[in-house]
């Protein structure tokens, strides 16, 4: 009996005996506590990586759909086109307030000035890149908001009930392209000077930012004159007219720092054909010396943004290695801008002069002699991909004009006097509305991986997204110089680009215009996410994009030729068996019948909408114009 | 030496027959040997029906026959026998030494025992609002899973099960309060450890849905479903009972789709309708399509390709119970098998085995053992896709009927439709891969209770470990894709999956539940008392493992590192530690009250947040009981009990994550490629959150026990109300700018409530031979949110469409349908804008919204309630058992129903040829439509669905919710029907089985609702209607016992 009351008395013992608290408190297996992370260049590198990831950005590989907003391309994908149903752009759309984002930078860069430099080696150097992060973000406050409230120490709420002392007021739009500008000036020493660093910022990333913002603020001062209402009494909006010819010199000389200062940056040139030269300009990840900052990927399974799902989603359907692919169909309207070899534009002749159809052999015969480029931003009709011809072709024309075509992939059917099934349409389309067939009879391959795998949803593609690379930084200088009214400098430095591409006539001093500087960029940085940012500081965002339903333009040199809806172009065979042209190509400009909006920019999409909720939290910040 | 031994021998035996004598002379001088038989009131022989001698130890069972025989029984001694089920018998002998026994149906509702919060107690004592049922009720239903079996027999839980698919479980929910507690054989549990009891294994569930849950503490605000397994009972013969099923399944509905020419035609009438009217089909070719003969031109019935009618499942328990006076037990074992109608491969099979034993070690300790471990197995062919099986549901709408599996139809080669995920011919276990998931669990509870000497105080020991483990295996094979050339009758692969994906993952959880407990129960002539006082400590750990590899090979099994890339860990720990204080009072079986307490602590709180106290009250009057009432009933047999209960609950799961209280960084964040190198991301945590903690739900009921004529009637009614508060929620009388970067934490500040009521009848009646029972219940439970902390509005329509403020919870939002166009004049005068683009996209037949504030146009303004919830539980839930015997036969019924829930069509359900796929049935049938669809002037045939679009979902038709699209469903269901026959004992004993029991059974067989029309199950969730639906099966078994 005493056993069993011993052997209770044990058991009770053991139940009451241990602390509770002691068995309520568990450690994370997942949380880094500060003290351990400000102790090691690993840890904080941990952190700063993070930071670098959440760079805000618009238009990127991780999303074809965002490419197709301004109908540079056509969104060939089911839940994509109510993209090209929907007239307006909300005053909401590409709006940002990313404190949180900005106070973790502000945390980042006090704790790692209050580090023990024994300790934390790298201090210097991450305050430096947390210094940059801040810069970057800013500037993607300012380009979307304009001038914003300017914080650089993490704030904190003291529970005291009044929260004044927290409400800041915005600053004004060129102060804050100032800040930017300054910071990279005060940077710039603590960073390292490396070619192969390309994840993280380097002494010449601080320039060709410099470069890149200061043209911003130049061109928002000298064009925002031709829209006055789109600016705010207070400065927040809109900078002084008188301020834009220092910044393009402050752009100038950035840039041209970066020529001269930095040797072993170049223009990228490694292969012969002068298309594959340049789509390899981002790929090629060795000693690359064109790109300097990019958003690296590897190849993986996993779908949390460390592989690049570009190849996979915009890969030609008829070579596609999974069941992916076709999404992003660039436009006729970007397509006709590449100009000729002679650096003459044209548009692409289908009829002759009395309406007749234009017969070629080859299905490619259409694209000759146009800006190599061209090629290499975009896979044409009988062009290769992964050494596989893509079949891009609409149907049979017969001579009566009517057409035999199929709504399904290669589909067969019998023609007339024919016997056997026979393929009636490509395996790429285009059929009109089939999701992934070339839409517009064009796919997209800039950023496209060559590399097997590349398009499998196992493996994904490593290529890296170009944030900036020395092209533009060209194209930067050739504009600033333009506008500081040095031709013969704007033009050297756009002829640079343009040699690289693959003209051999040079263009004159005389030859540079306003209509030269808009378009050379429009082709050499298509699908590199320039084109909103471009149109809004130059104002040419509401002329451009205009709402009214145009045919497309007949004149693709010019810098405000109306784009509001994208077209395609499409071959077909022409069949009449014992005709001499039975056999050959034809083609039509159509617009794809999903298209049934034209894109429309107002005055208040110029500078996106401050929330209700913001402006509630702080009655200082101002809303932006044109909102009401 | 011979004769000596003899004489010995005698000589012994001698002695002993003399003490022997003397013994029985001195004190068994009167006793005789009593047999007799135990038969029920059909006169068939109880066998295993105690017989004891009242107030000793002597007692026996009965045999096969129901035989006993008692020896040395004082004469005058008084016999009681006992048998589960039935009213014991108590008879006394005088001098008699054959005694028949014929024992009586225990019909008594209010005597039963109902296992409660950490014990036991009678029916008709109980305070709070508690409902049970039993293992007879559960066995019966044909499902795979335990929340599956209990549609339509529990008063206040509601009842939905969406997912039909092998092995799914049902939503169930307390009075609608949420996900409840789970507790088996007294140790918390989660509901994957509930669904995959063996239901056979199941002695009672209990649900405690009113402040008598409070006992439960810290995770009892939704109320404890208390799970009690089966036990021998002492003195009982061992018996070895077998329990086998058979049957067949297949799915209760699933929408229809066209064939290939109602495809083509409304393709043509789709294309027709388009702004600009374009079609490329001609009426030659649809005529070819309507003919199907042509190559190229037949149709392809997706739907007759895919499912296989009449899927197998079955079950098998056997099962051994027994007892001594000292020790009983029972030992289970059930094996599950459940295949699917999407061919034989998608399978759910389980093995369950339960072992419970009770010792009594000496008279005062006594020590337990409760064991449960299971295997069970989900396996499929490996489907690219998340859910294995959706791709094959999906199929049969994303297929167009022009497509075929196998190129030229020749089955060696997949045909490539572009789409080849959903291509069926390619998801086997050959082509396609494997997923296999497996958890292999064991629960043990061990306990020890002893008696100390102070009478009716005991002290109790239980501790539990548990744990479970998971092992999944996929791998997705490549494959190759064909299209067929018939010009030169050659097949080549037109795509080749190079994407093989290989995973493995792994999962355990390892739980250690500790609980010492001293109870004291003691009658002092009317008054009863008894008292409890408990430890509780649960500890759990997750620890799970998910490794993801691209192999080069289809063929082998192994994972190598060289093809791994991806390898997710983690490895989490919950603790609470609860201590339980309970006091039941009760006078004379007239008065009870209950008090209880608990002092409960969670890991999830910062130190000084982490403790709260739950009490509750709860008291009862047997009304009826009293002389007055006695008086002024009379004859009238009444028993009612009236009750009332209040307690606190609490909830630890108020949203926020298990370290809030930490300031840092989260490692892992995110995996940076810096370089070309893989950089594992840390991000900053933010401000910790340490000024939340656990929310308090205070729960009232008020509710009545009755029974009446002879207990032949009997029910109970109830009313309860739910408030919580402490709901996380915001303060916004500060506002802080958003320029500082981070919100102010939330804080407990929100309110809700959930109110309704419940009623349950049941009758018991005989006729002769004839014995049934009928019983019903109606249970009502709608939630509310109250009040948050001081909200704000923007302006007055942002308060009416976002507020939340006492309004019922959510209600559904959307467009009121007034109409539909019945020609283009009425379209072109119509003032208001319908579509957004001047009514330029509509026909006659497309849908007229009520520009409810006249500002001409459609748009968000216009939204107003239109609707119950549609993805949650029914508010009104329904149930009706009945059951009735005649003779050897035995028939019994369960129905089950709710309403006051919606049903949202979206996606296939809405827009005609969502994906260009295939096209519902009804869409096609029952159109607008012009006579020649070739000619926009012709005239048009009105129909109950607007005109066809192909797959523009984006038309104003169907870009909305709307009434059109919303159904308050309502429904009842014969949830199982029962026919049974038993053999008659002389048949059954002469092949040496002492019951033998063959049935047929089905369940889900029909069900009465309002979207029958629609081809949709009535209990589903997925708006698109493609969830797996229910099935409905048919069964025969048998019920043997030896």
């Amino acid at each position: 009996m005493k056993k069993y009351i011993l052997i209770l008395s044990i058991i009770i013992f053991f139940g009451w005996g241990c602390d509770d608290n002691e068995f309520l408190n568990r450690k994370p297996t997942t949380i880094l506590m500060p003290e351990d992370v400000w102790q090691d260049n690993e840890l904080a590198f941990s952190v700063l990586a993070d930071l670098y990831r959440r760079l805000p950005e618009y238009q990127t590989v991780d999303f074809w759909g965002d490419f197709t907003t301004f109908n540079m391309a056509f969104a060939s994908n089911f839940g994509d086109y109510w993209r090209h149903q929907n007239a307006e752009w909300s005053y909401d759309e590409w709006g940002l307030w990313n404190y949180g984002l900005i106070r973790e930078v502000n945390l980042f860069i006090k704790n790692a000035e209050d580090a023990d430099e024994n300790i934390l080696s790298e201090k210097n150097r991450f305050v430096a890149e947390g210094r940059f992060v801040r810069a970057w973000l800013y500037f993607e406050l300012v380009k979307r908001m304009g001038g914003v409230p300017l914080i650089l120490e993490p704030l904190t709420y003291d529970f005291s009930g009044d929260p004044s002392y927290l409400q800041y007021s915005r600053a004004k739009e060129h102060e804050i392209y100032d800040f930017i500008l300054d910071e990279l000036d005060a940077i710039k020493e603590d960073l390292p000077n490396d070619v192969n660093i390309k994840s993280r910022a380097t002494q010449a990333l601080t320039l060709a930012m410099k470069s890149r913002v200061a043209l911003y603020a130049a061109s928002i001062a000298k064009y925002g004159v031709t829209t006055p209402t789109v600016s705010l009494p207070g400065g927040e909006v809109g900078i002084p007219a008188e301020k834009a010819d220092s910044y393009y010199q402050e752009a100038l000389n950035a840039s041209e720092e970066l020529f001269k200062d930095y040797p072993s940056y170049s223009l990228y040139d490694r292969k012969e054909d002068r298309s594959e030269n340049f789509s390899y300009i981002f790929l090629d990840k060795s000693n690359n010396p064109e790109v300097i900052f990019v958003r690296d990927y590897i190849q993986s399974e996993t779908w949390d943004g460390r592989s690049n799902i570009w190849t996979l989603h915009n890969q030609p359907w008829s070579v596609t290695e999974d069941l992916e692919g076709g999404r992003l169909n660039p436009s006729l309207n970007l397509v006709q801008m590449f100009e000729k070899l002679d650096n003459t534009f044209e548009q692409f002749k289908t009829k002759t002069e009395d309406g007749e159809y234009i017969y070629y052999d080859n299905i490619q015969d259409i694209f000759s002699d146009r800006d190599p480029r061209l090629a290499g931003t975009v896979i044409l009709p009988g062009s290769k991909f992964k050494g596989k011809e893509v079949d891009i072709w609409a149907g049979y024309k017969l001579p009566d004009g009517s057409i035999i075509t199929g709504d399904d992939f290669g589909q067969r059917k019998v023609l007339p006097d024919g016997s056997t099934p026979v393929q009636v349409v490509g395996m790429d389309g285009p059929i009109d509305g089939r999701e992934w067939s070339a839409q517009t009879g064009f796919y997209v391959r800039k950023h496209m991986d060559p590399k097997t795998g590349s398009g499998q949803r196992g493996l994904k593609s490593d290529v890296w997204w170009v944030r900036c690379r020395l092209g533009e930084v060209y194209l930067n200088a050739a504009e600033a110089a333009f506008e500081l009214k040095d031709l013969k400098k704007a033009a050297d430095y756009i002829n640079e680009v343009r040699k690289r591409a693959g003209f051999d006539i040079p263009l004159n001093p005389e030859e540079i215009s306003f209509d030269r500087i808009v378009h050379e960029r429009t082709v050499e940085l298509a699908f590199e996410g320039h084109e909103l940012w471009d149109m809004k500081r130059w104002r040419l965002a509401h002329k451009v994009w205009n709402g009214e339903a145009v045919d497309l333009s007949d004149c693709p040199w010019k810098a405000d030729q109306v784009n509001t809806r994208p077209f395609g172009l499409w071959p077909y065979k022409f069949y009449d068996p014992g005709n001499p042209n039975h056999g050959k190509w034809v083609f039509e400009k159509r617009m794809p019948s999903i298209v049934t909006a034209a894109d429309r920019f107002r005055l208040g999409n110029y500078y996106s909408r401050i929330s209700d909720e913001i402006v509630n939290n702080n009655p200082k910040i101002v809303k932006n114009p044109n909102h009401d | 030496m011979k004769m000596k031994k003899h004489f010995l021998f005698n000589f012994t035996k001698g002695i002993l027959f003399t003490l022997m004598w003397m013994i029985s002379l001195c004190m068994f001088a009167q006793n005789i040997t009593v047999k007799g038989t135990v038969r029920d009131s059909k006169g068939e022989p109880l066998i295993g029906a105690t017989v004891r001698v009242s107030g000793t130890t002597t007692g026996t069972v009965t045999d096969i026959d129901g035989n006993f025989t008692l020896i040395n029984v004082p004469t005058d001694a008084t016999l009681e026998i006992t048998y589960v089920g039935m009213k014991t018998q108590v008879i006394s002998v005088n001098g008699r030494t054959t005694i028949n026994v014929v024992m009586e149906e225990d019909a008594v509702a209010l005597e039963e025992v109902v296992a409660i919060g950490y014990g036991y107690m009678k029916k008709e004592s109980l305070t709070g609002a508690i409902t049970s049922v039993c293992s007879d009720d559960i066995e019966k239903v044909s499902a795979s899973t335990v929340s599956s079996t209990l549609a339509g027999k529990l008063a206040g839980v509601s009842f939905r099960q969406a997912e039909g698919r092998p092995g799914a479980g049902a939503n169930i929910s307390i009075r609608n309060m949420g996900s409840p507690l789970y507790i088996i054989d007294g140790i918390q549990k989660d509901e994957g450890q509930f669904n995959n009891l063996s239901p056979t294994d199941i002695e009672s569930i209990t649900v405690l849905k009113d402040a008598s849950a409070a006992i439960y503490g810290v995770r009892a605000a939704n109320g404890v479903v208390v799970v009690t397994t089966k036990s021998g009972r002492r003195n009982t013969k061992p018996s070895i009972k077998v329990n086998a099923r058979f049957g067949f399944q297949n799915w209760t509905r699933f929408p229809e789709t066209c064939n290939v020419y109602e495809w083509m035609l409304g393709k043509a009438d789709a294309e027709m309708n388009r702004v600009n009217p374009h079609t490329d089909i001609t009426p030659e070719e649809l005529e070819k399509w309507r003919e199907g003969k042509e190559y190229g031109y037949q149709s392809f019935d997706w739907y007759d390709f895919i499912i296989k009618p009449n899927a197998p499942m079955n079950q098998i328990n056997i099962s051994s119970s027994g007892g001594s006076d000292r020790i009983n037990y029972y030992l289970s074992y059930t094996h599950l098998y459940e295949s699917s109608v999407l061919g034989r491969e998608f399978i759910f099979k389980r093995d369950n085995v339960q072992a419970n034993v009770d010792g009594q070690i000496t008279d005062n300790l006594r020590v337990g053992m409760k064991m449960n471990g299971r295997i069970e197995t989900r396996d499929n062919p490996g489907v690219p896709g998340g859910d294995d099986y959706w791709a094959p549901r999906f199929a049969l709408f994303r297929n167009r009927p022009t497509e075929r599996p196998y190129a030229n139809d020749n089955p060696k080669y997949i045909n490539d439709i572009g789409h080849n995920d959903t291509n069926w011919a390619l998801l086997t276990k050959d082509l396609s891969g494997y997923w296999t998931e497996t958890w292999r669990v064991l629960q043990t509870n061990f306990d020890a209770e002893y008696a100390l000497p102070i009478e009716g105080l005991k002290i109790k020991g239980n501790y539990s470990y548990y744990i479970a483990d998971r092992l999944m295996d996929g791998h997705e094979y490549t494959y190759k894709a064909y299209k067929y050339f018939p010009e030169t009758d050659e097949y080549k692969v037109t795509f080749t999956m190079d994407n093989p994906w290989r995973e493995r993952g792994t999962h355990k959880v390892l739980e250690d539940v500790f609980q010492v407990q001293i109870n004291y129960n003691k009658v002092f002539g009317n008054h009863t008392v008894d008292a409890l006082l408990l430890n509780e400590r649960i500890h759990r750990r997750d620890l799970d493992t998910w490794v993801h590899a691209v192999p080069n090979t289809n063929v082998l099994p192994l994972i190598y590192f060289a093809d791994m890339d991806t390898y997710n860990d983690s490895d989490v720990e919950q603790a609470r530690i609860g201590y339980i204080g309970k006091f039941n009072y009760n006078y004379s079986n007239k008065y009870y009250i209950e008090l209880a307490g608990r002092y409960d602590g969670s890991w999830k709180f910062i130190k000084d947040k982490r403790w709260g106290f739950f009490p509750s009250v709860s008291g009862g009057w047997r009304i009826t009981e009293e002389e007055f009432a006695k008086n002024l009933l009379g004859d009238f047999d009444l028993d009612l009990k009236l009750r009332a209960s209040y307690g606190e609950l609490g909830d630890d799961a108020v949203g926020i994550g298990d370290f809030d209280y930490l300031r840092g960084y989260n490692y892992n964040s995110s995996t940076v490629i810096m370089d070309g190198k893989m950089i594992i991301g840390a991000r900053d945590r933010g401000e910790p959150i340490t000024n939340i903690s656990w929310y308090t739900s205070k729960i009232t009921d008020i509710g009545a026990d009755f029974s009446l004529l002879d207990t032949k009637l009997s029910g109970s009614i109830d009313y309860f109300y739910r408030k919580r508060e402490g709901l996380r929620g915001r303060k916004y009388d500060v506002l802080v700018p958003s320029e500082l970067g981070y919100a102010l934490p939330d804080e407990n500040v929100n309110s809700d409530a959930v109110t309704g009521g419940e009623l349950l009848l049941s009758y018991n009646g005989k006729a002769n031979d004839f014995i049934y029972s009928v019983g019903g219940n109606i249970s009502y439970a709608r939630q509310k949110f109250l009040e948050s902390y001081k909200p704000r509005w923007g302006n007055s329509w942002d308060h009416y469409r976002n507020s939340r403020e006492n309004r019922w919870d959510g209600t559904f939002w959307g467009y009121e349908v007034i109409g539909q166009f019945q020609s283009y004049e009425q379209i072109n005068n119509y003032p208001v804008n319908i579509d957004g683009q001047g009514n330029k996209t509509l026909l006659p037949g497309d849908l007229i919204y009520k520009d409810v504030n006249q500002d001409g146009a459609i748009n968000g303004y216009d939204v107003r309630p239109i609707g119950y919830p549609a993805g949650r539980n029914p508010i009104l839930n329904y149930g009706i058992n009945a059951s009735a015997q005649y003779k050897d036969f035995d028939i019994s019924m369960d129905f089950s129903g709710g309403s006051m829930y919606s049903y949202n069509q979206n996606w296939e359900m809405r827009w005609p040829y969502q994906n260009t796929g295939n096209l519902l049935r009804q869409f096609y049938d029952d159109r607008w439509h012009r006579v020649d669809p070739f000619d926009v002037n012709s005239e048009w045939i009105p129909g109950k669905y607007p005109p066809l679009r192909f797959n523009e979902g984006g038309h104003s038709n169907y870009n909305k919710n709307s009434t059109f699209w919303l159904t308050n469903v309502r429904y009842l269901r014969l949830k199982t029907i029962e026919l049974g026959y038993t053999l008659p004992k002389e048949l059954s004993s002469r092949i040496g089985i002492q019951t033998a029991r063959f049935y047929i059974n089905g369940f889900n067989l029909f069900s009465f609702d309002n979207v029958r029309e629609l081809g949709i199950e009535p209990e589903i969730m997925d708006e698109n209607g493609l969830q797996y639906p229910q099935h409905k099966r048919m069964n025969i078994g048998v019920n043997v016992s030896f």
